[in-house]
């Protein structure tokens, strides 16, 4: 019989402790071992975390190379497209020359991956004067409280769709949120956006128009409320099927029985059970919110990190392009192992082992 | 009975959408790309049954050619995702090991890729991008859930029973692969074939309606784009952009939903 102190974890990782022995000795080797799992488990997660952040690195990398050797393999000279047909030789020398086009292919890349690290990938070409991180550094302010706000919308709206979808509070009612919810899932953003946007716009004048400076809150709260939709409907549709789960569960008739009123049933004790899913659900919908946020600021016309790329693609700014793209790509796969993270959190068969 | 006739008549939509815009593409005259500079943005009714839009186009032209040109580039996507994606995976599987984890992190890899930001780097290394080259945008990841699907379909059948007896009885290994194992893949990863060609129609929109679309602007992203644009003038356009979108993205989701009832109704 070992001493609690110096016990190794069972192989199987549970908290049944084997062979006989005082019952407090069995108790005290119990604990140390479930300790000592539950360190294993986050053990688990934190290596699957880093293991994964490996991975997002070399996704991140090959999208950075991707962009540069693009950009670099355009048939013709960079320079001429950036200036112009008209520039002078001279002028385009010298551009490539700040560019470091003139250089073997080799050097640039290592220049340009030097840079990369160093947070120092030149000056905008359509802005002379201002760092292209800087140009990043501004854009993704407006971008992150979009899809900020959009995160907590989707889920507060995902959320109340699925209390109304299982609650007692709309009688018949309920089955219209579900279908509603599911005709929502399946409707593309693309769809909705512009016809929401002319109704509650350009009808009812309830918000401001699309390409207003001025737009303020009111605008922000829209073109994310219009974003945050399909995380609703995501989260209503995995909301509902836990609740539904939890319905017929022991606890909620004990709360009941009580005399708690329905509200609370559902809201204070089922709820919590079923925040596991939709926590999952919210964050393996990061990326698709940043795709949507693209789509967005394109048609309301927003400053942020979409319109920036965009704009430094339609006017080959390509320091700014590489510096947007990159950092959109870091936004993107610190999201998704974000998801798998918290996936690992919740449910264990996913861990890597 | 009833549920796999049931399960058929979801394709009975895009059927219809196909064979309509086929039709107005094969048998009606016209450019989609024409401009008639008087007649912009002129509401429907008269000799131009959904009005015209930006520059004067006709719409229902518009309309029918981008999507008639969106369902080609999705099938056609999607049909490359499956040979390729099935004979990798299929493959791998059948190998098993080492290189069957391989493709699995392959296609981690691949399918973690943001779609959005490969459009952007794939289409600035070209100066004029092209329908084939937004086409190629897709091809590159569509070929990765095949690919998972069909490992996930030959890891259980090579373990299966009936694989086992063949094996048994002698069958050479050709025999046991085409004979037994590919046939009993197809169906199940055929029904992705509907899910990937819906994504590549929301996705090929999408890269339209930012301005990655193709250059002569008869994509449903372009009509959306002059929707918006014209929202004040010109509501209608808009509403033909939208419902467009709707249509095409809603009947592509109902097959793939009635085709993955039939084949695992089949299956199972």
């Amino acid at each position: 019989m070992k001493s609690p102190g110096d016990g190794l974890p069972p192989a199987s990782g549970g908290g049944d402790a084997s062979g006989g022995g005082h019952s407090e000795r069995k108790l005290g080797e119990a604990g140390a071992a479930k300790r000592l799992s539950t360190g294993r488990a986050l053990l688990a997660v934190v290596a699957g975390g880093l293991g994964r952040a490996a991975g997002a690195l070399l996704v991140l990398l090959a999208l950075a190379s991707l962009v540069f050797l693009a950009l670099r393999l355009l048939p013709g000279d960079p320079a001429a497209l950036v200036l112009g047909d008209q520039a002078s030789e001279v002028d385009r020398a010298a551009l490539r020359a700040k560019l470091g086009l003139d250089k073997p292919l080799f050097i640039q890349y290592l220049h340009f991956v030097w840079g990369l690290v160093r947070f120092d990938l030149g000056e905008s070409l359509s802005r002379p004067g201002v760092p292209a991180y800087a140009e990043v550094m501004r854009a993704l302010g407006p971008t992150a409280a979009l899809a900020g706000v959009a995160v907590g919308l989707g889920t507060l709206f995902g959320t109340s769709a699925a209390l109304a979808s299982v609650g007692p509070w709309l009688g018949a009612g309920r089955r219209w949120v579900h279908r509603l919810t599911l005709f929502l899932a399946a409707t593309p953003l693309l769809a909705f956006a512009p016809l929401l946007t002319f109704v509650f716009a350009v009808r009812l004048g309830w918000v401001p128009l699309p390409g207003d400076p001025e737009s303020g809150a009111g605008g922000l709260l829209f073109a994310s409320g219009l974003l945050s939709l399909p995380l609703a409907a995501q989260v209503a549709r995995i909301g509902r099927a836990a609740l539904l789960d939890q319905s017929r569960a022991k606890y909620l008739e004990v709360a009941a029985a009580k005399g708690a009123s329905p509200a609370r049933v559902w809201i204070v004790h089922a709820l919590p059970v079923a925040s596991t899913p939709i926590s999952v659900v919210v964050a393996a919908q990061l990326g698709a919110l940043l795709g949507g946020a693209v789509v967005l600021e394109r048609l309301f016309e927003r400053p942020g990190l979409g319109s920036l790329m965009l704009g430094a693609y339609a006017s080959r700014d390509i320091p700014v392009l590489e510096a947007s793209v990159v950092a959109a790509g870091l936004l993107f796969v610190v999201a998704q192992a974000l998801a798998g993270m918290v996936q690992a959190m919740v449910d264990p068969r996913g861990r890597a082992t | 009975m009833k549920s796999q006739r049931s399960a058929l008549v979801q394709l009975l939509p895009l059927g219809l959408v196909f064979c309509a815009v086929a039709a107005v593409v094969l048998f009606v005259e016209g450019d989609p790309g024409r401009l008639h500079l008087a007649q912009s943005w002129q509401p429907p009714g008269g000799e131009r049954l959904l009005g015209s839009g930006d520059a004067g186009v006709d719409l229902s032209l518009l309309a029918a050619h981008a999507t008639f040109r969106a369902l080609v580039l999705a099938l056609a996507v999607a049909c490359f995702g499956f040979v390729v994606g099935t004979s990798l995976g299929a493959s791998a599987g059948l190998a098993g090991g080492a290189r069957e984890r391989w493709a699995l992190r392959v296609c981690d890899l691949v399918q973690s890729f943001p779609t959005f930001l490969l459009a952007l780097a794939v289409l600035s290394a070209v100066r004029v991008p092209s329908r084939l080259h937004i086409g190629l945008v897709f091809c590159i990841s569509a070929w990765a859930p095949f690919a998972r699907l069909a490992l996930a379909q030959t890891r259980s059948l090579r373990e299966a029973q009936f694989v086992e007896a063949a094996r048994a009885l002698g069958a050479s290994r050709f025999r046991v692969v085409f004979g037994h194992v590919v046939p009993n893949l197809l169906g199940p990863v055929a029904v992705q074939i509907g899910t990937a060609a819906a994504g590549v129609v929301i996705g090929e929109t999408a890269l339209g309606f930012v301005g990655l679309g193709p250059p002569d602007g008869v994509s449903l992203g372009g009509l959306l784009e002059q929707g918006t644009l014209g929202m004040l003038r010109a509501p209608h356009v808009l509403l033909v952009g939208a419902l467009t979108v709707l249509c095409v993205s809603g009947s592509l989701q109902l097959a793939s939903e009635g085709l993955r009832r039939h084949i695992t109704r089949d299956a199972g």
